[in-house]
């Protein structure tokens, strides 16, 4: 089983790596997104700490959304798909694989825009980018843990791309609520506090367990449940 | 449902403190609690579908899908109605509120995939099914978390003490709206079946057309 996740998930980076065809306009348009809201709402430096978590995570939603609609979608070029399902490995590593790719490229996209995303912002950088992290990846595996499966779905409807958000995004809200409040709780403690010291707080804010353990539990039931109805998405 | 249109409008003595607005309450609340049954009946339907690949679980999901949808409809039109004289604005973004509303969008969602669906019957039927599998896991999820996002602007009511004649109504409507609900999925069943028959029948005609056919 790991076997088949690791092979399938080495192809789809290896075709990404040859194509750049999914990180490079991702990371582009969350650009573009980021840009959009400052002109909408001619935002100062100071947004930060207001609104700056929202912008961030409907940049990566949007952006993510069009990662995923990737996910199987090349896969149809040339019935590769058939021959995917075809191949010795189950249905489960299948989604495992393309669950942990999307993942892994919502990752990338989000630490190759949170450098433009601090200029914009004004956001120094600091400690407090060990949790960022933290709650970039665990936003992102909740993202993909849903838009995997429902990803399969869409691939095989009149509406293609257009469905997958109409899917994805009532599904996700409660993970982006916890999401955007566990960053804007960074945010907070991202500013150097007045004594100059480095208190561990500003590392790990207490408050960032609740809404860290939500994001944690949403993923895992969430992939969970796909791996057991993927085989029922697939089957012909 | 005759006899609780007259609970509700004539035998019920009007709320003091909000005055005849308040009779839709009944409607309200009998709808919510339909909407939400609805909901889980998608859910028992859909595992049974995918267990048992039977078309009358189905008929069942998409039957209470739909109504599911059109009752949570009612609650998200009657509550603003309700909420402008009483709260003075027509939407918050309160838990419940909130909470309805998500919920109403994924089970659009759902009937979306069924509507615009691009491979067989079949198909088309197990997505649904998983969806009305992992919507319905989400349901708490969404409650949990919109009930802490906003806990603070909570404005329904947590407890409501009712006099007893309002409590006769609550029941005498929650019967005659669950006894609609039940009187539309019937039917709604009922269509499906139909148009499952009348497609079964077009396809066997078209194919002893395709035979004869030049």
């Amino acid at each position: 089983m790991i076997k088949g996740v690791v092979t399938i998930l080495w192809k789809d980076l290896l075709v990404e790596w040859r194509s750049r065809e999914r990180l490079g306009p991702m990371v582009v348009f969350v650009f573009l997104i980021i840009l959009v809201f400052n002109f909408s709402f001619a935002l100062g430096g100071s947004a930060l700490h207001e609104i700056g978590a929202g912008v961030l995570w409907s940049a990566f939603v949007f952006a993510g959304l069009i990662g995923l609609n990737h996910t199987f979608a090349a896969e149809l070029d040339n019935n590769c798909l058939d021959a995917l399902m075809l191949a010795p490995v189950s249905h489960s590593s299948l989604y495992l694989a393309k669950m942990l790719g999307n993942l892994l490229f919502l990752l990338v996209v989000e630490l190759l825009s949170l450098p433009f995303f601090s200029l914009f912002f004004n956001l120094s950088p600091g400690l407090y980018l060990v949790p960022l992290v933290a709650v970039l990846t665990l936003g992102a595996a909740c993202l993909a843990s849903v838009g995997t499966l429902f990803a399969a779905m869409s691939s095989n409807s009149r509406l293609r791309e257009f469905l997958l958000p109409l899917l994805v995004l009532p599904m996700i809200y409660p993970a982006l609520i916890w999401a955007v409040k566990a960053t804007a709780i960074v945010f907070e403690h991202s500013r150097p506090s007045a004594t100059g010291a480095l208190a561990t707080a500003a590392f790990w804010p207490g408050s960032l367990t609740e809404p860290v353990s939500f994001l944690l539990v949403y993923s895992i039931v969430f992939t969970t449940l796909a791996l057991m109805l993927f085989d029922q998405v697939l089957e012909d | 449902m005759v006899a609780a249109l007259y609970a509700v409008f004539l035998y019920v003595p009007t709320e003091r403190q909000m005055g005849l607005v308040q009779r839709i309450f009944y409607f309200h609340v009998s709808s919510a609690i339909c909407s939400l049954v609805a909901f889980s009946l998608v859910f028992v339907a859909s595992i049974q579908y995918l267990r048992r690949r039977e078309e009358r679980w189905d008929r069942l999901a998409v039957a209470s899908a739909e109504l599911g949808v059109i009752f949570a409809l009612i609650v998200l039109i009657t509550g603003p109605l309700w909420a402008r004289p009483i709260w003075g604005v027509f939407w918050r973004w309160e838990p419940r509120l909130t909470f309805m509303l998500i919920t109403f969008l994924m089970y659009v969602a759902y009937l979306m995939v069924r509507a615009y669906a691009a491979g067989s019957v079949e198909q088309t039927r197990r997505f649904a099914a998983v969806l009305g599998i992992v919507a319905f896991v989400n349901v708490p999820l969404v409650h949990f978390s919109v009930n802490l996002w906003s806990a603070d602007q909570q404005l329904h009511p947590q407890k409501v003490e009712l006099a007893p004649e309002m409590v006769v109504a609550r029941y005498v409507s929650l019967v005659a709206v669950g006894s609609l609900f039940l009187f539309l999925l019937k039917r709604r069943m009922e269509l499906e079946l139909a148009s499952q028959t009348l497609n079964r029948i077009r396809q066997k005609l078209d194919d002893e057309r395709g035979d004869d056919g030049p």
